[in-house]
C-alpha cells in the first residue's frame, strides 16, 4: 500500500503545474489581504478594524471552536443548525423536484398543468420569501423553506432539460429492440437524465448556502453559521465574522465535494464511466 | 403507462415521508420545558415581531417603540413590564458625532449648534405632550405618522410610554457604566480592549467617551439669519421610523418654528440626510461613521460602546435623546401575566447586543431566571 507522501508526492509530480499556480494563486490573494489590512491600520483609516489581518482571523477560527460565543454556542453547534437546514431543505427539494421534473418532461399534459406555476414562482427570489414565510411557519421551518426553494428550482429545471434533451434515436432503438415503457425509463430516460441532475443539485447546494445566510439572519432556532456572522457583525467583532464567513466557504466546498464524489459513484455504478 | 406512474407517486410518498421523518427526527419538535427556570429567546427585527406573534410563532418579544405600542393597539400584545420598571431612567438613543468631525473650530461650531436644534426640538416635543389639546401637539403627532409610518391610534399610545431628554446626568454614565460591564463579562467585548482604546477602566472610558461639554456651550447659542454651512451639510444618520429619535424629525420640520424654517435653519444649520440613512439599527450608524458618511447620528447606545471599544470607531457621544421606551410584550389572552409564565417560553429579541436584550437579561435574573437561546 502506498503511503501518504507517496501519494502527494505522485500527484504533485504529475501536476506541478496545476500545483504550483494553485498556491501561487492562495498567496498572492492573502498576500493582497494582508497588504490591504497592513494598509488600513498604517494610515489609520476609520473602518481598519472591519478588515483584520489574516492572522488574526484564523486565530478567531480555532477559537470559536473552543470558546462558546454569547449564546453559549460553539462553532460546531452552528455548523450543526447549519447543515441540518441544508439537509432537510436539500432532501424535501430533491424529494419533490425529480419526480416533478421527470413527469413535465416526459408528459405534454404534465407540462401544461405544472409549467405556468412553475414560471410563476422560478423568478422570485427565494430571500423575497423570508418575512412571510417567518410568520407563517416560524422559526424552526421558516429558514429550511427558504434553503428548499434555493435549491428547488435549479434541480427541476435541470431534471426537465435532460428528460427533453433524450436523444430520440436512443428511443426508438430502445424501442424497436422491444424495450418496454418502464424499461425505456429505467434503462434509458433516467441513466440520461442523471449528469443533468447532478448538475442541478451541484448548482442548488450553492445556491442553498447563500440563502440559508440570509435566512438565518432574520430569525432561526439555534443558531447556524449564518446567524453567527450576523450576531459577532452586531458586537463587531470582525475576525469572529471573517472567521464565520470563511466557515461558510468550507461548508460549501464540502456539501458540494460530497456531491461530486456521490456523482462519480454513481456514474460508476450505473455504468457510464 | 400505469406501471410508470404508480412507480413515480411510489417515489414521490416515499421521498415526503422521508423528508418528514428527517425533518422530525432531526429536529426535536416537542416543547420544552427545560429545567423550569429558563426562559427561550430568538432574534429576530422588530418588524416581524408583532406578526410572529399574532402567528404565534413566539410567545413574546422586547422591543422599542413603535412596535410596541403597534401589536398592543392592534389587539394581539399586551405589555407585561415596561423598560422603566426593569432600569429606571435607562439610557437608550444618543446623539454620537464622528471624530474627525469636530478636529476643527468650525465643526465644534456646528456641533454645538446641532444640539442646541436638538435640545430645542426636545424640549417643543415635551411641552407639546404636557398639553394634547394644544395645535403643537397635533402637529407632534402629524410629525409622528409621518416619521414612523404609523397611525395615530398608535403614535398616540407610544408617546405616552416615552419621554425625552437630552442631558447626559449621572443616571445616564452609571447605566453606561453597568451595560458596558455586562459586556465584558459577557466576553462581547474582549477586556484587552478598554486598554487597546486607551482607557484606563470603564469608568474612564464612559467619562472620556460621553461629552457633554457640547451641551453646555450650546445654552448659549442664538438663532442667526444665515446658514453657516451652505456648501457642506452636516450629514445626519438616524434610523428608520425609530420613534424614540423625533426629535431629529421635529428639528428637520418646517412647521414647528411657524416662520417657515426649520430649527436646524433657525441656528444657522444646513443639515441633511446622509446617504444610507434612515438606517436598520445603529449599528448600521455606527459603519457609515466608520466610512465616513455621516458627521451626526441618532442611534442606540450599545451599538455606540460596541463598535467604538471592538471596532474603534471614532465616535464621540454628546447627549441623550430619549430615555426608557421598550418593554416586554406577550400576546393578549395568553395568560402570562409575570416574567414565570415566560419560563419555558419563547421571547423575541432584536440581538444580543442591543439594550433591549441586556433589559431582559436584567430582569429575569432578578426573578431568578435564566436566558437561553432557543435551539
Amino acid at each position: 500500500m502506498k503511503s501518504l507522501a507517496q501519494f502527494i508526492r505522485g500527484t504533485v509530480q504529475r501536476n506541478w503545474r496545476r500545483v504550483l499556480l494553485g498556491a501561487l494563486s492562495l498567496v498572492v490573494f492573502f498576500g493582497a489581504w494582508q497588504t490591504y489590512s497592513w494598509y488600513l491600520n498604517a494610515n489609520d483609516i476609520g473602518y481598519k478594524a472591519y478588515f483584520p489581518y489574516p492572522g488574526e482571523v484564523a486565530e478567531a477560527f480555532l477559537d470559536s471552536f473552543v470558546t462558546p460565543d454569547f449564546s453559549g454556542l460553539l462553532m460546531t453547534d452552528h455548523i450543526m443548525a447549519s447543515l441540518k437546514r441544508i439537509f432537510l431543505g436539500f432532501t424535501l427539494a430533491f424529494a419533490i423536484a425529480l419526480p416533478a421534473g421527470l413527469l413535465i418532461g416526459s408528459y405534454l399534459t404534465a407540462e401544461a398543468v405544472g409549467m405556468p406555476i412553475v414560471e410563476i414562482f422560478r423568478p422570485i427570489p427565494p430571500l423575497a420569501w423570508i418575512p412571510i414565510v417567518l410568520i407563517v411557519l416560524g422559526h424552526l421551518s421558516g429558514p429550511v423553506v427558504i434553503v428548499f426553494l434555493g435549491i428547488f428550482f435549479p434541480v427541476l429545471f435541470n431534471v426537465i432539460l435532460g428528460v427533453k434533451r433524450v436523444d430520440p434515436l436512443l428511443l426508438d432503438a430502445a424501442k424497436t429492440l422491444g424495450a418496454k415503457r418502464n424499461h425505456i425509463f429505467f434503462k434509458v430516460i433516467l441513466p440520461f437524465t442523471t449528469p443533468y441532475l447532478m448538475t442541478g443539485i451541484k448548482v442548488g447546494l450553492g445556491i442553498g448556502w447563500m440563502c440559508i445566510v440570509a435566512a438565518e439572519m432574520v430569525g432561526q432556532y439555534g443558531g447556524g453559521v449564518g446567524y453567527y456572522i450576523w450576531a459577532r457583525t452586531a458586537e463587531s467583532n470582525y475576525d469572529y465574522v471573517f472567521a464565520g464567513i470563511a466557515m461558510i466557504a468550507i461548508l460549501g466546498i464540502l456539501t458540494t465535494g460530497v456531491a461530486s464524489q456521490v456523482e462519480r459513484r454513481l456514474y460508476r455504478w450505473m455504468g457510464m464511466k | 403507462m400505469e406501471k410508470m406512474t404508480s412507480i413515480i407517486a411510489v417515489v414521490v410518498a416515499a421521498a415526503i415521508v422521508l423528508a418528514g421523518t428527517a425533518l422530525y427526527v432531526l429536529y426535536d419538535l416537542g416543547d420544552d420545558d427545560g429545567d423550569g427556570n429558563t426562559v427561550y429567546y430568538v432574534v429576530e427585527p422588530p418588524s416581524s415581531m408583532k406578526g410572529t406573534l399574532a402567528a404565534g410563532q413566539i410567545d413574546g418579544y422586547i422591543a422599542w417603540e413603535p412596535f410596541v405600542s403597534d401589536s398592543v393597539v392592534g389587539g394581539v400584545g399586551t405589555v407585561l413590564k415596561w423598560s422603566g420598571e426593569i432600569v429606571p431612567n435607562h439610557p437608550c438613543c444618543v446623539v454620537a458625532v464622528h471624530d474627525p468631525f469636530i478636529s476643527d473650530d468650525e465643526g465644534q461650531e456646528l456641533a454645538a449648534r446641532f444640539l442646541k436644534a436638538h435640545m430645542n426640538a426636545t424640549d417643543w416635543i415635551n411641552a407639546a405632550m404636557e398639553n394634547k389639546a394644544s395645535p403643537e401637539y397635533n402637529l407632534l403627532k402629524e410629525i409622528a405618522v409621518d416619521f414612523t409610518m404609523r397611525n395615530e391610534s398608535v403614535v398616540e399610545e407610544a408617546l405616552d410610554h416615552m419621554t425625552f431628554h437630552y442631558a447626559t446626568d449621572d443616571d445616564f454614565t452609571v447605566a453606561l457604566e453597568n451595560f458596558t460591564e455586562m459586556y465584558l463579562d459577557l466576553g462581547v467585548i474582549g477586556e484587552e480592549k478598554i486598554a487597546d482604546g486607551g482607557y484606563e477602566n470603564v469608568t474612564d472610558f464612559v467619562d472620556q467617551y460621553v461629552n457633554g461639554s457640547y451641551l453646555e456651550i450650546a445654552q448659549f447659542v442664538e438663532p442667526v439669519d444665515t446658514i453657516l454651512n451652505p456648501d457642506s451639510p452636516i450629514r445626519l444618520g438616524f434610523l428608520s421610523g425609530d420613534l424614540h429619535q423625533l426629535a431629529q424629525a421635529v428639528a428637520k420640520s418646517s412647521e414647528v418654528l411657524g416662520n417657515g424654517k426649520s430649527i436646524f435653519e433657525n441656528y444657522g444649520l444646513n443639515v441633511d440626510d446622509a446617504i444610507g440613512a434612515p438606517f436598520a439599527n445603529g449599528g448600521a450608524v455606527m459603519d457609515a461613521f466608520a466610512g465616513g458618511y455621516v458627521d451626526i447620528g441618532y442611534l442606540g447606545s450599545p451599538p455606540a460602546i460596541l463598535k467604538h471599544l471592538n471596532a474603534e470607531v471614532d465616535t464621540t457621544i454628546l447627549a441623550q435623546v430619549n430615555i426608557e421606551g421598550s418593554a416586554i410584550v406577550v400576546k393578549t389572552g395568553s395568560g402570562i401575566d409575570n416574567l414565570n409564565g415566560l419560563v419555558g417560553k419563547v421571547v423575541a429579541t432584536p440581538g444580543e447586543s442591543s439594550i433591549q436584550f441586556l433589559l431582559l437579561k436584567i430582569v429575569l435574573q432578578q426573578e431568578g431566571l435564566s436566558l437561553k437561546i432557543r435551539t
